[in-house]
């Protein structure tokens, strides 16, 4: 299980996130990106926080309880 | 007895690369942030042509110093690659291409350690691109052996051209919004939303 946080305040509206992982991220009226669910067992959102030059994504990984 | 001109040639052909990769590099930055192609490029794609032209481009510059040591026609020592003022040949314009090597080295490290000196720091730093990139412009039209050569005019014309340009675009136009999954129905709340910091 991946815990996803977004730093919002680093955020500049690249979007790779929300390409890789649509699921999971969206961009946001304002060019923001937003988490559409804060957990998550899809491993792309590994390669999203990755993807992410302004290095807004952190993921947590978490055991399943 | 005749001098060798292998690194001589070398060095005139790598440096003359590097500014094309150079250009390269700043061109698909500011396609990463424009999106003039709408949705037909992948963010993901063109952030490691970017980074991947940088790399070259700084591989390419590493030759380009490499190639003037070795060679006997301008006598470059060490010293001259690294300190700005050290080379005995056309001392500011090759001061001006040792500043740019530097910077854009330190520019292309930074992205890795950019957690490490805070995203903030490394954006400002990105910024220096644009000095690197006149740095090097200069360097080559003033220290640049073709430079007066009909193609090498057309080339940096048509890199300061290029660079103009996408900056203005880049300026100018709101930037498309990715595709995303935000029009479709949201998931079933299966799991708990974690809040977003905000500044």
């Amino acid at each position: 299980m991946y815990e996803i946080v977004i730093d919002r305040s680093l955020c500049s509206g690249f979007g790779a996130c929300a390409e890789l992982a649509p699921e999971i991220f969206d961009v946001d009226d304002a060019g923001l990106v937003s988490i559409r669910v804060g957990q998550s067992e899809d491993p792309s959102v590994l390669d999203a926080a990755s993807a992410c030059p302004m290095a807004a994504i952190t993921v947590h990984e978490r055991q399943a309880a | 007895m005749k001098t060798d001109p292998t690194f001589w040639l070398l060095a005139r052909a790598s440096g003359m690369t590097a500014y094309v990769l150079l250009t390269a590099s700043i061109l698909a930055g500011l396609v990463l942030k424009s999106r003039p192609f709408g949705r037909a490029l992948k963010v993901s794609s063109v952030t490691d042509v970017h980074r991947f032209l940088s790399l070259l481009g700084l591989g390419m510059l590493a030759l380009h110093g490499v190639s003037l040591m070795l060679d006997q026609t301008v006598k470059m020592p060490l010293a001259g690659l690294f300190v700005p003022g050290a080379s005995p040949y056309r001392p500011t314009s090759v001061s001006l291409g040792v500043l740019t090597a530097e910077l854009m080295a330190l520019i292309v490290v930074s992205f890795s350690i950019r957690k490490r000196i805070g995203v903030r720091n490394w954006r400002r730093l990105h910024w220096a691109t644009y000095a690197v990139f006149v740095m090097g412009t200069l360097h080559g039209l003033l220290a640049g052996t073709d430079s007066s050569q009909p193609w090498a005019k057309a080339l940096y014309l048509g890199a300061v051209g290029a660079v103009v340009f996408a900056t203005s675009w880049r300026a100018l136009t709101r930037p498309t919004r990715p595709a995303t999954a935000a029009r479709r129905p949201a998931p079933a709340p299966t799991t708990t939303p974690v809040p977003e910091r905000s500044a």
